[in-house]
Order: structure tokens, then sequence, then C-alpha cells
């Protein structure tokens, strides 16, 4: 017979072993960003951590990550809404249906450098456009990679989680039975935009919340995309992490870490702070 | 929130438990050459070095590793990794306590032995034990320091390159020679002018610090900060002067020289650079450069390095390392590395103390097509500065240029 306290322990045992390695990287990278350990470190020190929260440009670079993360959830949910509002029964079966996946086949490194084909100065379209006669000039088509607003890493990044979305949303609306929600509201005299606003929207997003949060950490934690289409300033915090702690200087891999830790803080702010937020408006509600 | 702060302080318990084990150091004073032949050979052993070009790759793999198996029974695995990579891998590894390395011998230049002497991840001295050391031109400063640090039998030069700049001469006819022409030119031809944000860029605008400093003696020896900062200063003007015409503005350079070389095949740049003099034949060749493609170098010069081979000092296969050394500096192979169809690498030999025959055969190998004779780019190479000062001109070109 196994007791409940069995069960218990057998699922702290486990939560342990997966926050374990986590625990000692983070444990690590503060022992390491504090100059306690590392083999250039010489003893205790604040001045890592001191010069990554003065600097500026880190800060910019958080901020930036955050931005472009809700730009491109933002992007993709919409279009993802519109698709399964709109087309639900061609998602079920069809073309569409098939379609659809065809992006989640490619990794995140080739849709980088499709974009960057695509959309570069002497890229795809820039080349056809001129073709074309509607630019006369190469160098007239629009920065839209290494651009400082990321719209080449928001593209690729939308590219990316759209179908993802899109199916998260098709399966609620199917499990959730919408439809019939919609004949109810209907059948009670809602008109079209109030099944939309007041029906379909609030139950889609409410039970899609969470996958939203997640796509934009996933967006936030990007790498290789930002690599390649973003640009030197303003700098995705990835890459200027990975940038501090790869550059010519060693003495900057402290900061490195330091960056990590505030990374994964702000992460955690960020999803703790969700969940409380969710809560609290669920009691609202109820 | 209790359990957390339990595992967090497990965790650093753990980290700090590490053992680290010493190995008894090897002394080479103890080992003649002969001893050396004969223990390091029949080994497996593993070599990094940056594999992002195909010649070099075949001769590696086709020509190099072939003799080793058959001459020394060693079996030469190469692997893909070069500057901070093979630097993260082994602080990794002494970090960890480690009693091994997963590299044996590497391929690096200046800037990652500064860095692997400052975690003191190298082996040596070791260099003065290998016979055909004694064909190397330790002599010339271009090869005997690197980046103006004594090598100390730390690392052994393998090859010799100059940094050119390369064009299009159906499309320029007079490539600007001076800063003062590079500007004029730059502002005649906007948006078609950039250098990279890595290792050539900088080298690049090493090369225009030295040449604002008044000649590569200024700035010979350690790094000094006063003479950093009065001459730098005059660099970022003159380089705010080019960025408004640059490419893309100068608001974004090229990540690396790959991307560089591509826009200018495609003709967004006029001009592509390298840190090889020979590249531009390489890449006529492979047919991403126009036949009409040439490689200069301009007035006020361009730096001159060599690149290495390091042992690392984890290693349990320094004898064999040493052995595929005394190989990759023979005449011979020096020789096939510095034919243009091969690879095109400058040798690192005293030509002059070979025997006649090798002599002869180093003076006739066949003459590039689209880059310069080396005698004639040789007058305008600068010595490699002290590594500070591309780490610093890598933080400041952020700061006044980018950011």
């Amino acid at each position: 017979m196994i007791s409940i306290k069995q069960i218990i322990s057998w699922k702290t045992a486990l939560f342990i072993l997966m926050l374990l390695p986590m625990m000692l990287g983070l444990g690590y990278g503060l022992l390491y960003s504090f100059g306690v350990i590392g083999l250039l470190n010489t003893g205790f020190t604040t001045e890592h951590w001191s010069d990554v929260l003065l600097n500026f440009n880190f800060w910019k670079s958080l901020l930036f990550s955050f931005g472009i993360g809700l730009i491109s959830v933002g992007i993709s949910l919409v279009i993802a809404l519109w698709m399964v509002v709109n087309w639900h029964h061609d998602l079920r079966k069809g073309k569409l249906s098939t379609l659809i996946y065809l992006p989640l086949a490619f990794p995140a490194t080739v849709v980088g450098f499709f974009i960057f084909q695509s959309f570069s100065k002497t890229g795809f379209w820039s080349r056809l456009l001129y073709q074309t006669g509607v630019i006369s000039e190469i160098e007239d088509f629009p920065s839209l990679v290494n651009d400082a607003y990321g719209i080449g890493i928001i593209l690729a990044s939308t590219f990316i989680i759209t179908p993802f979305l899109s199916l998260i949303l098709k399966g609620i609306f199917e499990n959730e039975d919408v439809t019939r929600f919609q004949h109810i509201a209907k059948s009670l005299g809602a008109s079209q935009r109030q099944v939309l606003v007041k029906i379909t929207l609030p139950i889609l997003l409410q039970k899609a919340k969470t996958s939203l949060l997640l796509f934009l950490i996933f967006v936030i934690g990007s790498y290789e995309i930002p690599l390649l289409l973003g640009r030197q300033n303003p700098k995705m915090i990835t890459v200027a992490i990975v940038d501090k702690a790869q550059r010519f200087n060693l003495d900057d891999i402290p900061q490195a870490y330091a960056m990590a830790i505030v990374y994964v803080l702000f992460l955690l702010f960020l999803f703790f702070g969700f969940q409380r937020l969710a809560k609290l408006k669920t009691k609202a509600y109820a | 929130m209790k359990n957390l702060l339990v595992l967090f302080a497990s965790s650093l318990l753990f980290i700090s438990c590490q053992s680290s084990s010493e190995t008894k150091p090897l002394n080479l004073d103890d080992y003649t050459w002969k001893d050396i032949k004969a223990e390091g050979q029949a080994q497996e052993m593993t070599m990094m070095m940056w594999k992002g070009d195909p010649k070099i790759n075949v001769y590696m793999q086709e020509y190099i590793k072939p003799k080793l198996l058959k001459k020394h029974n060693i079996d030469l695995t190469i692997v893909d990794g070069q500057g901070n990579y093979i630097v993260q891998m082994l602080m990794a590894e002494l970090q960890a306590g480690a009693n091994t390395s997963e590299i044996d011998l590497m391929w690096i230049n200046g800037e990652t032995f500064y860095q692997l002497r400052q975690i003191d991840a190298l082996f040596g001295p070791w260099t003065s034990k290998l016979p055909n050391a004694s064909n190397i031109d330790f002599e010339n400063p271009f090869i005997g320091k690197d980046f103006q640090q004594a090598i100390d039998g730390y690392e052994m030069p393998w090859g010799n390159v100059q940094m050119t700049l390369i064009y299009n001469q159906d499309k320029i006819q007079q490539p600007p020679q001076t800063r003062a022409e590079l500007l004029s030119f730059v502002k005649e031809h906007p948006g078609k002018f950039t250098w990279n944000n890595h290792f050539t860029g900088l080298t690049f605008m090493k090369a225009l610090l030295m040449d604002i400093a008044g000649g590569a003696e200024v700035l010979k020896g350690e790094f000094n900060e006063d003479l950093y900062a009065k001459y730098s200063d005059e660099l970022w003007i003159y380089l705010n002067q080019l960025k408004p015409y640059l490419w893309r503005q100068g608001e974004v350079f090229p990540e690396n020289v790959a991307q560089m070389h591509q826009l200018f095949a495609n003709g967004e740049l006029l001009f592509t650079m390298s840190n090889n003099d020979a590249e531009v034949d390489n890449k006529v060749e492979e047919g991403l450069f126009k036949k009409s493609s040439r490689a200069y170098v301009p007035e006020f010069g361009s730096i001159q390095n060599s690149h290495y081979l390091g042992i690392s000092k984890l290693s349990k296969k320094k004898l064999s390392a040493m052995l595929v050394v005394n190989e990759l500096i023979s005449e011979e192979n020096q020789l096939e590395k510095m034919k243009p169809s091969v690879w095109g690498d400058g040798t690192v030999l005293q030509v002059s103390k070979l025997d006649s025959v090798f002599q002869k055969k180093f003076n006739s190998i066949a003459q590039r097509h689209y880059a310069p004779p080396r005698e004639d780019i040789q007058k305008k190479a600068l010595p490699e500065l002290a590594p500070e000062y591309m780490i610093r001109l890598a933080e400041d070109f952020k700061k006044n240029l980018i950011d």
C-alpha cells in the first residue's frame, strides 16, 4: 500500500530533481557575479553588480526584449483569433488545417534566415519592387532587418508563434464548445458583435492567458533570431548577455552572470505577478 | 519559499564541494626528442580549429591527417571551434577542476593567446623541443611576437597573413590610399562602405589608430592608457565623420566577414576586408567574387600577424601534440599550405635557412592572381598592438559609434 504521504514525498523528490540543476546554475552565477568563484575573480565584490545595475544599456535591452515580446505576441494573437473565429470550420479539416502546421516545421534559425533573405535591402521583396519599378533604387527599400525597431525580429517571432497559438485557440474553441454558446446567445437576440465581444473573445482569452504569457517569455528568451535580425543597439537581452560573456574582455564575465540573474528574476516576477493578478481577477468574477 | 531556500543552500554546498585534483605536471626536461617520438606516437588526439574555410579543411583532412597516420600512427580528430569558444571551454574545464582536456591542440591567434595565458590554460614552454622549430623565423617581429607579447615557448607560429581591403577594379579605378582619400571616397559613394563588428573590423580600426598616432612605433609595447586616450579620441572623430556615409548610415555594422563578403558580392558594398591576404584568390576561385576583384593595402598600412598552435595545459596527449606541430611546421607541409590553390597561407619559416632545394621551391610558388605580391604589401605591414588596445577599441567603438 502506498500512503498519501509517500506520494507527496515522491512529488517533492521529483520537484527537487527538476529544480536542483537550475538552482545550482543560479547559485553558481550568483557566486560568480559577486566574485567569490571564477578563475579571474579575486574575492567578494559588488562592483560587477553595480556596473550592471547602473548601466543604461542593460535596462534598455531588457525593456526592448519585453516590448518586442509584447508586440509579437499581440500581433500573433490578433491573427490567430481572427483565423479561429472566422475559419474554425476550415481549420478542422481541408487544406488550411494542414497548411497551418507548415511554419511549425521551421527551426528558429531557418526562419531568421528566411526573413533575412526576403526582407533585407537586397532581398527578395526589395528586388521585386525594384524590378517592377515601384522603387527606383534598391537602397530605397525600408530597413526591415537589423533595424532600430526590431521589425525583423517581430516578423520572425510572429511567424513562429502564430501557428502554435492558432492551434491552442482552436483547441479551446472546440473543447469549450464555443459554437454552442454562440448559438444560444444568438437565439437570445445577441448581435454578431455582441457574440464576439461578450462570448467568443472572453472564453478564448480567459483560457489562453497562461499560454500567452509563456509565448511572451519564449520571445523574450529567443536568441538566434535577434542575433541574425537584430542590431548592435538596441540589443535584445539574450544577445547582450552572451556578448558580455563571450567577447574579448574576460573580466566582463561576472557582469554577464549578474545580467543573467536579473533576467531570470525579471521573468519570475513576470510569471508570478501575472499569476497573482489572474487569481485576483478570478476572485473578482466569482 | 522555505523549501526554495533550502534547495539554494544545498546547491551552494554542492558547488563548494568540488575537488581540485592536480595531475603531476609533465616535465619536458626529462625527455629527448626521441622519447617524445616514442611516447607520442600511436595515439588518438583532438585538435580544435576554425573550420569555416573549405580549402583549409581539405588541407587538414586530406593532406595532413593521412600523413600523420602514416608517419606516426596518430589519429587526429579535428573539431570546430575558435577564439572565445576555446577560452570558454578551457576555462570551464579549469573551473570544474577537470584532470583532462577535451582539446589537445588548438589553432589560436594573439587575442586568444592573451586570454588563455590570462587564465593559465596553455602548456609550456615546449616549442624549443621541436627539431623543426630551428627553421622558424623567430627573429621576425611579425612572427616571434604575438600582439606585442613574448611567445615564451607557449605557442608555435604556424602561418602568417596580412589584412587587405578587397574591391572590384571594374567599379573603382583608384582605391583610396589615405585616411583623407577614404573619407572623400565614402562621401562620394554613400552607403557603400563599412567594416564588421568583430575581429577584422577591429583590425582595420587598429591600423587607422596607428596611422593617426603617426606610425606603428608610437603605440609599440605594452598598453598605454594616455596614448590610447589621446589617439582614440581622434579616431572616433574621424569615424564619426565617416558614419553618416557608411552602409546603413553607420547604425548597423555587419556581424562577421562572411556577411560582408556577401554584401560585397551582391554589390551592396564596394569594399570588403580580409585578414588573409590570399583570401581574394580563394573567393574568386569559389565563384563568390567576380574575377575583377582585387585585394590591396592602402598607404596607411594594414596589420600583419601570425597565427599559432597551442597545447592545452590539461591535455593528456601533449607529446603527440608536439609531434603533430613538428609536422605542421615542416618545410614540405608549410610549402603545400602556402600554395594559393591549397590555402595561400604565408609561411613562418625563414626561407633563407632552408636547403637550396626548398629555397627554390618556396621562391617559385605559383603567383596569386588577385592578391598583390607579398613583397609589395610587406612594406606597408603594421605589427599587432597589445591586446588591451583591441579590448578597449571594441568597447569604445560601441560607446562612441553604435550607442
